[in-house]
């Protein structure tokens, strides 16, 4: 998908899809085409004092879909995002990748689901020791690539986003939206398909988090599925696309084009 | 592998500090290993030579005739405990005694051959042995009196011993230190690059790729610190060799406990293995115990 999208846009050959590795044990598109990428069944998820912060959740999320998750702080957006790239496992119910129950995967094998999710948090996770493009790079690093295919595809993701003229720069010389745009090229580094972002314009001003957007919906374009938490009005209302919407660990709303509000 | 390695430097080289503290600690630890095995090899090789030279000596009554003395050599022969039987006659007992006083000429004038007494030196196979043979000839007809090396060789084994047990109690307490600071230091690395691993995680990083440049920094401390310590033993041991003083101690060969025998330069070279593999295994086990309880990855 990005790589195709990225000969088009780029008029470039780009070497993304090279991490064969990562679906030897996770197939990409293990399940056909027409089922969901994301299953939550019944998810539940209480920690050990005893606090309830999803409350048996269901929705499903489908190839190449833009999902909006909103609600107030500690509804339960951010424990959605962890579940979903097994930071934590739920007490009960199922979350399945692209047919996979996740909880099924073997710890040792949990890089194969990683190298297929994309995540970008609003604390950034950048080293502030590595230029840009350094910390692009390893995302691609850690996949043994050889040199020159990491030259390319961090060229090329960096282009996405903007800011193939940033790359030598050291995250200390960035905006927070620059920054904040260095973490979604390291995330789409993968090729992955899906994108989770967990607030993702939460520490950028209105003008940044607009770039930002504009980004998202390049990468959605491309058929890469995102799935957004925020509490950003303004960018949900822009959008105009499937929001699901949390209060107190429970779905109270799915609707198709929705509304912040 | 070469990259995770190479990875493992670079970490070694940002942390400059810990890197000499950690070398020094684990070199002096090795050098004191190091001293604990050639203190155990010297004393085989000591103790191994005492044993070739420990013989029982049974002293004759001058009326016991040097027929009855040969009589008794032969039968002494026969003993499976025994290795030999070196008959001294009273002549050859004399002349020894010459030479050992030939600087004492009023010594020698008072004494004659008839004084000394003959003698049949006994060599046992087994030093161990010597003190069942001791009290067995002190009992034959004939016999005026016997002495042994027992003394000697009972007090070598316990100053042996007291040092062994002294230099252990020394290692054991710098494995403990050098264990510690390799857990540590990697503790310390793991707290440091707290945000890398989180990165590392989020993009699929294999445990492999995060753990082994961890565990490969403590091999490289261990390693090296053992190889330096090793190097200055064999360099110590070349330098005895070359200047002659192991040879003025009677030293040609080093003993090991299993009886085998190596010409110095080749117990060198084993000398740096042997502390390169062990160095090598304490920063493996050092370096693997902190990444278990420390690395939540």
């Amino acid at each position: 998908m990005l790589t195709s999208f990225l000969r088009v846009a780029l008029g470039a050959r780009i070497i993304i899809g090279y991490n064969a590795c990562a679906m030897k044990k996770l197939p990409k598109e293990a399940s056909p085409k027409s089922a969901p990428l994301v299953v939550f069944q019944d998810v539940t998820k209480c920690y050990a004092d005893g606090f309830t912060c999803l409350d048996a959740v269901s929705f499903t999320i489908d190839r190449g879909e833009f999902v909006f998750l909103v609600g107030r702080s500690g509804a339960g957006k951010s424990s959605i995002v962890k579940l979903l790239i097994r930071e934590q496992n739920p007490s009960s119910g199922s979350i399945t990748f692209d047919g996979v129950d996740i909880a099924t995967i073997p710890h040792q094998e949990l890089h194969h689901m990683r190298r297929r999710i994309g995540v970008v948090f609003q604390d950034f996770k950048i080293l502030p020791s590595k230029t840009v493009f350094d910390n692009v790079a390893i995302a691609l690093e850690v996949t043994d690539a050889p040199q020159n295919q990491i030259q390319e595809v961090v060229t090329n993701v960096l282009t996405l986003v903007g800011l193939l003229e940033k790359l030598h720069s050291f995250p200390a010389e960035l905006s927070g939206g620059e920054l904040q745009r260095v973490v979604i090229a390291r995330a789409l580094a993968h090729e992955p398909d899906l994108l989770v972002a967990d607030e993702p314009t939460g520490n950028i001003d209105p003008a940044a988090s607009a770039q930002i957007l504009e980004v998202f919906e390049k990468i959605n374009k491309m058929g890469v599925a995102v799935l957004m938490a925020t509490h950003d009005d303004r960018v949900v209302d822009k959008l105009k696309k499937r929001v699901i919407r949390l209060d107190n660990g429970r779905i109270v709303s799915d609707v198709q084009e929705g509304k912040y509000a | 592998m070469p990259k995770l390695l190479i990875k493992a430097l670079q970490n070694a080289n940002k942390e400059k500090l810990f890197t000499a503290a950690n070398l020094v600690v684990m070199t002096l630890t090795f050098l004191v290993f190091g001293l604990f095995v050639l203190i155990e090899v010297l004393a085989q090789t000591a103790l191994s030579k005492l044993e070739k030279e420990a013989a029982v000596t049974v002293f004759f009554k001058d009326d016991y005739a040097e027929s009855q003395i040969l009589v008794l050599k032969s039968t002494m022969e026969q003993d499976k405990r025994v290795y030999t039987v070196n008959y001294v006659s009273k002549e050859a007992a004399f002349s020894l005694f010459k030479e050992l006083n030939k600087n004492e000429p009023l010594l020698l004038e008072s004494v004659t051959a008839s004084v000394l007494p003959a003698s049949l030196e006994v060599k046992a196979k087994n030093v161990a042995m010597l003190s069942t043979l001791s009290d067995e000839y002190a009992k034959l007809e004939g016999v005026e009196g016997v002495k042994f090396f027992k003394d000697i060789i009972d007090r070598f084994s316990f100053w042996r011993t007291i040092l062994s047990i002294g230099v252990g109690l020394v290692l054991a307490i710098l494995v403990f230190v050098s264990f510690s600071i390799v857990v540590s230091t990697v503790r310390t690395a793991i707290s440091l690059r707290g945000i890398e691993y989180e990165i590392l995680k989020l993009v699929g990083a294999t445990d492999e790729f995060v753990k082994k440049p961890l565990i490969y920094q403590g091999v490289l401390y261990g390693g090296v610190a053992a190889f330096i310590a090793g190097l200055v033993y064999a360099l110590v041991i070349v330098g005895l060799l070359l200047s002659g003083a192991l040879s003025s101690l009677g030293i040609s060969d080093f003993i090991l406990m299993a009886g085998l025998a190596l010409p110095a330069w080749v117990f060198a070279l084993g000398l740096i293995v042997l502390l390169t593999l062990c160095g090598v295994l304490l920063g493996y086990v050092s370096s693997t115990s902190a990444v278990k309880k420390y690395l939540n990855y």
